[in-house]
């Protein structure tokens, strides 16, 4: 069974998650920076009456930081009780991916994302990296704890 | 003729009126306990007790749960014969009492959880029921007497109502109605018998029952319809109509000797004036619908601001807006009196929250073999019900504390002069109209502050500020459970955490000398929804500042203002500002978050106290004041002091709504960093 994911570009690489996870994607201006945060938090966005904490992908993945476009995008991810938007170049994009298309990330990737892929597959001729959802916003949890 | 019905909302019902049930079941058990210590009475306590465990029976088998069904049954049993004794029970039938509601509480959470629930313990179980002393003797009143036949036709609640109607004094009778060709050429159906019965009686049900077919019941049927009535067997044979003696009772006669000795209402040392547990017309509501409630709430004061807004604007055109601005006047009124009136909704009493702490302590006594008492002074406060959960577990842990840790054995005590007994001391009060204090205090040996510095690996603090901030270090907890050695620090950390999580403070005093007790005081908000608030703005971004928590705002006069001597706090503009005498720390917003905009900036300052020290915090411009709604950040991506929540000002992106008197401890800090 192919499972449903939502494909987005972060400068010039394309990664997914799968569409499950995703509860929507919104367009970008700004957000309210909260002092304090660590550097890669973008700030707050009100979705549809929520607010949301934004974790820039670029500030995340130690990436040159962009101007905001008509494309940028906000995927607001649903983990667990928590939901978290994460600040993209663009997303239009879902793509259809069996499971077993999956590979263990080679370390060229992993080393690039700094951990941050969870697998990569070759999917209609391109190659797209499964973001590890947990490490990419569960910095905070770790040192809270 | 069962209606479908969601069984999740069904199981949540249930959760909550178990809840309720059990906490006066708690309530009613300690009380029970300290009569048995002095070997007296509780008959109404017993009574108390065994009506609610018989609701909870009764409660669990409408959602099915059976081990809670046994358990609570098994008690219901002790209880009844505890009843017909006088309400006297013995110790150990205490003790299993409350291992029993110990049991039903672990269910119940199993349940609200969504697990499986376990069993009913066996052994508890057999405890009960030996503490049964199973004489069993007829009830007080008639009891219902069915032939099995019968019974097994009924459903548990025609039961219920049959048992019912007894209770209430009705007599339960069954009349045989026998259908017959003779009977019908009369008019005479079960139809008719039915209308006829219906005036003298309560129908229960109407059974039909097949017979043999002899000469009485040519039809080989007949009919049993099962009674509720307070006509006597003759007016209702006469309705059906039958002749009298077909009309027969369901029970077995009332024993004679019925009421139970000595248990003449008003009599005991319980009938104190108190509160009548019974409370009259109340509806249980879950946190989760409160909420609700309160976001929609949220929403429209949200949609206030903007009509605000719009008027202004044709204002601004040149319209007459006059009229409008009544109306929006008196909108706004209204939106604070539905505000104000859900807020009630959700308080509970101070009293309420530390319901189950003598059940705790009692706990505690057994499992640590000290000798404590618990005093509770829970005043007057109310709090919202979120919080109030919040916090409950805070207070546990200092309980759990105060007697571990602070509270010496029996033999130290007697040799340091104290009474054997120690005391546990809780107290409550509402400090202001938004916050209410916790303290728990106990009259222990103290904190040995050498032995925890040298857990932590730290000098020895000085203050009781630092020795807490030593007792909240997250890895002394732990090693000291596994050390077992006595001292404190036991969950301290995550005392502050759940009380910071709420916009609190932990205070502790801890006596210098040795043997005089440890006082902790948690300093939480009682609700925090709403609030009046001063926008502002500084380095082109708003923010909002609860007006509770600003003593003044006042204007930057340049001349007031000097540079603070000395390198000054790191990178931060700390400059100090003269007020009415007192040198008052002066610090730019815009430096402390690394906003843009300068020094020149700062016309108008924020002056908050935290501790009795007053700090300045310099902004560009005051926007106005407004309420607004504060919704918790509680992401730890954006978890940070000093910003509890945001609010939305009606422009649709998250403004955020600054703690100062938190910030201004995070200054505190640095400067003391600096210092050293």
């Amino acid at each position: 069974m192919s499972a449903l994911h939502v494909l987005f570009k972060v400068a010039g690489a394309e990664y997914v998650l799968a569409a499950a996870d995703v509860l929507q994607m919104e367009s970008f201006t700004s957000a309210t920076r909260v002092p304090g945060t660590p550097w890669y938090v973008a700030g707050l966005v009100q979705i549809r009456g929520r607010v949301v904490p934004v974790v820039d992908l670029r500030a995340r993945f130690e990436l040159p930081a962009v101007e905001p476009s008509l494309d940028t995008r906000v995927v607001v991810v649903q983990q667990g009780e928590r939901v978290v938007g994460l600040l993209v170049d663009s997303a239009r994009e879902v793509l259809s991916i069996a499971p077993d298309l999956f590979r263990p990330p080679p370390d060229v990737v992993a080393t690039q994302a700094a951990g941050f892929v969870k697998a990569v597959a070759q999917a209609g001729g391109r190659l797209v990296m499964l973001i590890d959802c947990d490490r990419v916003i569960g910095e905070g949890k770790l040192h809270d704890k | 003729m069962s209606r479908s019905v969601d069984f999740r909302e069904f199981v949540s019902g249930f959760l909550l009126e178990a809840e309720e049930h059990l906490r006066s079941a708690s309530g009613n058990l300690l009380a029970v306990d300290e009569a048995a210590r002095k070997g007296e009475a509780r008959p109404r306590a017993v009574r108390e007790l065994f009506r609610s465990l018989h609701t909870i029976k009764g409660l669990a088998a409408m959602v099915g749960v059976d081990p809670i069904v046994d358990v609570a049954h098994a008690m219901e049993a002790v209880l009844r014969a505890a009843d017909r004794a006088g309400g006297k029970l013995s110790l150990a039938a205490v003790e299993q009492l409350i291992a029993g509601s110990e049991a039903i509480e672990q269910r119940v959470r199993a349940l609200a959880g969504g697990g499986p629930v376990p069993a009913a313990p066996a052994e508890l179980l057999q405890a009960l029921v030996e503490l049964d002393p199973g004489e069993s003797p007829g009830p007080s009143r008639a009891a219902l007497a069915l032939a099995p036949e019968l019974l097994a036709k009924l459903t548990a609640s025609e039961r219920a109502q049959l048992t019912a109607g007894i209770e209430q004094g009705k007599r339960a009778v069954r009349a045989d109605f026998i259908p017959s060709p003779a009977r019908a050429a009369e008019g005479l159906s079960i139809t008719t018998a039915r209308e006829r019965v219906s005036a003298v009686a309560e129908i229960v049900k109407i059974l039909p029952v097949s017979a043999p077919r002899t000469e009485e019941t040519p039809g080989g049927l007949k009919f049993t319809l099962l009674l509720l009535s307070a006509a006597s067997d003759e007016a209702i044979a006469a309705a059906v109509p039958i002749p009298p003696g077909a009309v027969q009772p369901l029970t077995t006669a009332a024993p004679e000797e019925a009421a139970p000795p000595d248990v003449a209402e008003g009599a005991g040392p319980e009938d104190l004036p108190g509160e009548d547990p019974r409370r009259g017309g109340v509806v249980r509501v879950g946190v989760a619908r409160l909420d609700d409630a309160m976001e929609k709430l949220a929403a429209l004061i949200v949609t206030r601001y903007r009509l605000g807004r719009a008027i202004a604007a044709l204002a601004a055109e040149g319209v007459d807006v006059r009229a409008l601005r009544q109306i929006e006047g008196e909108h706004g009124r209204q939106v604070r009196d539905l505000r104000a009136a859900l807020l009630t909704l959700r308080m509970i009493s101070t009293r309420e929250l530390l319901e189950p702490v003598p059940l705790i302590v009692r706990g505690l006594r057994a499992s640590t073999g000290k000798s404590v008492r618990v005093e509770i002074d829970a005043g007057r406060g109310e709090l919202d019900k979120a919080v109030a959960e919040r916090i409950f577990p805070a207070i546990v842990h200092l309980i759990r504390n105060a007697v571990d840790h602070g509270i010496e054995p029996p033999e130290e005590r007697r040799r340091g002069g104290k009474p054997e007994e120690g005391l546990v001391t809780i107290t409550c009060f509402e400090r202001s109209n938004t916050q209410i204090e916790i303290r728990v205090a106990d009259d222990g040996g103290g904190i040995d502050r050498e032995a925890v510095a040298r857990r932590a690996g730290r000098e020895v603090p000085r203050s009781d500020a630092a020795l807490l901030e030593l007792l909240a270090l997250p890895g002394l907890s732990t090693r000291d459970q596994a050390t077992k050695t006595s001292g404190r620090g036991l969950g301290m950390d995550i005392v502050k955490r759940l009380t910071e999580e709420l916009g609190g403070e932990v205070l502790l005093r801890a006596s210098p000398g040795n043997g005089r007790g440890t006082e902790i005081t948690l300093r939480i908000p009682l609700t925090v929804t709403i609030v009046d608030a001063f926008t502002f703005e500084c380095g082109a971004q708003a923010f909002v500042v609860p007006v509770a928590m600003v003593e003044e705002v006042v204007d930057v006069d340049s001349q007031e203002v000097v540079r603070s001597p000395g390198p000054s706090a790191g990178r931060l503009l700390v400059s100090l500002l003269s007020r009415r005498g007192e040198a008052v720390p002066l610090i730019g917003l815009h430096s402390l978050f690394a906003l843009p905009g300068g020094e020149a900036a700062g016309r108008k300052a924020l002056v908050v106290r935290r501790n009795g020290e007053p700090f300045a915090f310099a902004v560009d411009r005051m926007r106005g004041q407004q309420e607004i709604v504060v919704r918790p950040l509680s992401d730890p991506l954006v978890k940070v002091t000093g910003v509890p929540g945001v609010t939305d000002l009606g422009d649709g992106k998250p403004t955020l709504v600054l703690d100062l008197v938190a910030l201004s401890g995070t200054l505190s800090g640095k400067r003391a960093e600096a210092l050293t």
